[in-house]
């Protein structure tokens, strides 16, 4: 089973606020997660990663794809070179 | 402000927030999404909401991840046109960030922790000036 993370946009309209999730990538749009391994909070200034870094790296051995995005917030709070 | 180099295509408010493409994408979705066409804002979502990569919405629309790519790049231009034109966004910032320091400065003053009139004065002051320059901006 093909396994990515990704962000989901949580919040309201105007003020986003991002969920780092793991889920299926062949029912992308289904709002089911496997997992939930952070949080990304882009209105405080600098933005906000909250990751939890063990179950990010579990899921990154396992073979779970990040996205873009989600590749440059594990950069930048240091769980990936 | 960030002293980042002027990139094309990016507006105001992207250069001084330094902002993750799909947080500006949603952002505009937010102001003018209302503008797309039916079709467009299903996909757009996609992108904005579940952060889908093109091949993936492709699959699920059932037409090709080119269609995909065009129809996402078509409707940035559109919003961006729109936000050229009505700086709703941009407005929006800029009245945020002030409202947010009125906000602090009087949790200052509510804190009570100022001894002398002068500071008082000072924050007093400090708010008329950010609230009239947001009475200005509206």
């Amino acid at each position: 089973m093909a396994v990515k993370i990704r962000l989901r946009r949580m919040g309201q309209k105007k003020s986003p606020y991002y969920r780092i999730v793991v889920a299926d990538s062949r029912s992308p749009r289904d709002g089911r997660c496997i997992d939930e391994i952070g949080t990304y909070d882009p209105n405080t200034d600098p933005s906000t990663y909250k990751v939890d870094e063990e179950a990010a790296k579990k899921w990154l051995a396992n073979g779970a794809q990040p996205t873009e995005v989600v590749s440059r917030i594990f950069k930048s709070v240091g769980i990936t070179k | 402000m960030h002293k980042s180099e002027t990139v094309q295509g990016q507006c105001f408010w992207q250069k001084v927030y330094d902002m993750e493409k799909i947080v500006e994408q949603g952002l505009l979705y937010d102001f003018y999404g209302e503008l797309l066409t039916k079709h467009q804002r299903q996909i757009y979502e996609g992108i904005v909401y579940d952060n889908l990569s093109l091949g993936e919405i492709a699959q699920e629309e059932r037409i090709s991840r080119q269609a995909v790519h065009d129809i996402v790049k078509r409707c940035d231009r559109t919003l961006q046109g729109y936000e050229e034109k009505l700086k709703l966004i941009e407005k929006f910032q800029n009245i945020k960030a002030k409202v947010s320091s009125i906000n602090q400065l009087s949790e200052k003053l509510e804190s009570g922790v100022q001894t002398d009139v002068g500071e008082y004065s000072a924050y007093g002051m400090q708010i008329k000036k950010l609230s009239s320059e947001i009475l200005q901006e509206l």
